[in-house]
């Protein structure tokens, strides 16, 4: 079914090693990173009456561009939202970036982009771009200061992520006044303003137009290949997900307790 | 099943026995009312009283109290700014100041209770704890309060703008975390997966992701507040209820009616910016103009 040898992946193909360490599997790269994302005999779902993804094993390493494809309903958002800690699964084992699910993940290096972008609709682009900003800082922000005052590092890495954006005019206008697609950008621009180690897009592509596409998915490569993150999406366009991504996951609901496979772009037939 | 098959309808259906349910309670609130009455010709003389009540002692109101007072003797100049030393007057002027510091007090001490109150931000252990509070300062009128900080504090507006900020808590207490609580639960995910810390999502999702719903909810505090400063001068926490009091004790009905009358006024116009101001922040009113028949109609009934 999934077979067109014509697309080459030149990112795949890295042997990978197993090493033994306190007890656990561990699977390093060619680099010796350890991956971002480990999950391991994981169910996950709301209930464990309706589970809805069944992963056996899944690694995703530092610098790795992973889409998830499938039907919608499927449970490719509820995963997402299992990987940043909120949604605790129903069984199994998972760790990211360092830390053991579901605890909180460590400041600022998880950039989720939900569905709905998670936006603060009332306040400006700057705010929001600066939410990212200060979360990607260590230290944390007052709560009785304006966000943009605490620490200029942060508001210049925000008005850099806002200018690549192409946000530069909108920049104190509200959420609430900006078209779809701007907002998108702009939840872009706060997840690239976190410089987090992994990026985590439910979506993230749809309302846009092909030229605008093209400027976030090369800003956000841009940032992945700079600074070895790794890329998580999940993305309805098969095609898109095929371009943009090293390595396809398949949530397939052909069974009760549909399972995750992990095929190659290279064997995807679109 | 045919179409005219009306067998399967049966006529002990629930929603028959709806219109039966409701005249029987109206008939139990008429006999619950009877147990209260101890002499019906009372209440049918009701009517007959009201009337001369109306004629011998209410109407014509007597105005003299938008007068200056006699002591302490008015020396505001121009004498066409003679009405601001009237009882009407100072008396008014106290409840709006009562109203207004009370609601801003009310409103600083709320907002940190309501966010702990809210079961999206809070474990329930939390959110309880708060709620507990809320309710306590919410269950008891401001009347009763006034009546407390009258003990404590004696008779004024002190305790006035004591009770009122004391019920402002608790009710705004209540608005504000049911606006957080029916916020979008998207900021707050990305929030939690930003790993932004709590106070911080607080500050800067929750409240400014609210602020339309918390700012309409003050200004309708502040409007509640002025109606109800109007009546705790009652108990001696000062504002226009006071000089309601002593006008009823001296039996001056006229001069009560007046003062009815003024206060009826004053919160038309407060209603009506409070209306207006209020459609600036809340995003459904956004595309339609309030209109000033909203205060006595209900949306639908007015003719656009």
């Amino acid at each position: 079914m999934f077979t067109n040898p014509s697309i080459p992946n030149k990112r795949l193909g890295s042997p990978k090693i197993i090493v033994r360490s306190g007890g656990d599997l561990l699977e390093k790269d060619s680099k010796g990173n350890q991956p971002i994302i480990l999950l391991e005999n994981m169910i996950i779902g709301y209930s464990e009456d309706k589970p809805l993804v069944q992963i056996p094993n899944l690694k995703i390493y530092p610098g790795e561009i992973v889409a998830i494809v499938g039907p919608s309903g499927v449970g490719k958002s509820t995963l997402l939202k299992t990987i940043a800690g909120l949604v605790k699964p129903i069984s199994g084992r998972a760790k990211v970036c360092g830390k053991i699910i579901p605890e909180s993940p460590l400041r600022g290096r998880l950039g989720y982009i939900p569905q709905n972008l998670g936006l603060v609709r009332h306040a400006s682009v700057i705010h929001n771009v600066m939410l990212g900003a200060n979360a990607g800082h260590n230290k944390p922000i007052s709560p009785f200061l304006p966000i943009i005052l605490p620490s200029i590092k942060a508001k210049q890495k925000a008005i850099q992520s806002i200018n690549a954006m192409g946000l530069r005019e909108k920049i104190n206008e509200p959420i609430k006044r900006l078209s779809g697609g701007q907002q998108r950008r702009v939840a872009t621009a706060r997840t690239l303003a976190q410089s987090p180690d992994l990026i985590m897009a439910d979506e993230f592509l749809s309302e846009l137009d092909e030229e605008t596409i093209d400027m976030v998915v090369n800003e956000v490569l841009k940032y992945v290949k700079m600074s070895n993150a790794a890329l998580l999406v999940v993305e309805h366009d098969i095609s898109r997900a095929r371009k943009m991504a090293d390595r396809l996951l398949v949530i397939d609901d052909g069974r009760i307790n549909p399972f995750i496979t992990e095929i190659t772009a290279m064997e995807v037939e679109v | 099943m045919k179409e005219d098959d009306l067998s399967d309808i049966s006529i002990f259906d629930r929603r028959y026995f709806y219109p039966v349910i409701f005249v029987f309670i109206f008939l139990f609130a008429i006999e619950v009312f009877n147990g209260m009455v101890s002499d019906w010709t009372r209440v049918s003389s009701g009517l007959g009283n009201f009337s001369s009540f109306l004629s011998e002692d209410v109407l014509p109101p007597d105005w003299s109290v938008l007068e200056p007072m006699t002591y302490p003797v008015c020396t505001v100049e121009p004498s066409i700014l003679d009405f601001t030393c009237s009882r009407a007057w100072i008396g008014m002027t106290e409840t709006l100041k009562i109203a207004f510091v009370s609601s801003v007090f009310g409103t600083i001490l709320s907002i940190p209770i309501a966010l702990l109150a809210a079961n999206n931000l809070n474990p329930s252990l939390v959110s309880s704890t708060a709620r507990f509070v809320l309710a306590t300062l919410r269950s008891f009128p401001s009347l009763i309060w006034g009546i407390f900080f009258v003990i404590l504090v004696g008779i004024g507006p002190t305790a006035g703008v004591l009770a009122m900020t004391v019920y402002t808590v608790g009710y705004l207490g209540k608005l504000e975390y049911e606006a957080i609580e029916g916020m979008n639960k998207s900021p707050l995910e990305a929030a939690e997966a930003m790993g932004l810390s709590k106070l911080e999502t607080a500050f800067h999702v929750v409240i400014p992701e609210s602020a339309n719903d918390l700012v309409s909810q003050i200004i309708f505090m502040f409007e509640y507040n002025f109606r109800h400063g109007t009546v705790i001068g009652l108990v001696g926490a000062g504002g226009i209820g006071y000089y309601i009091d002593v006008s009823l004790k001296y039996l001056q009905y006229d001069r009560v009616i007046a003062y009815l009358i003024i206060i009826l006024v004053v919160v038309l116009i407060i209603d009506f910016m409070s209306l207006k101001i209020r459609s600036l922040f809340t995003e459904e009113l956004d595309q339609q103009k309030p209109n000033w028949l909203s205060i006595f109609l209900p949306a639908n009934m007015i003719k656009k």
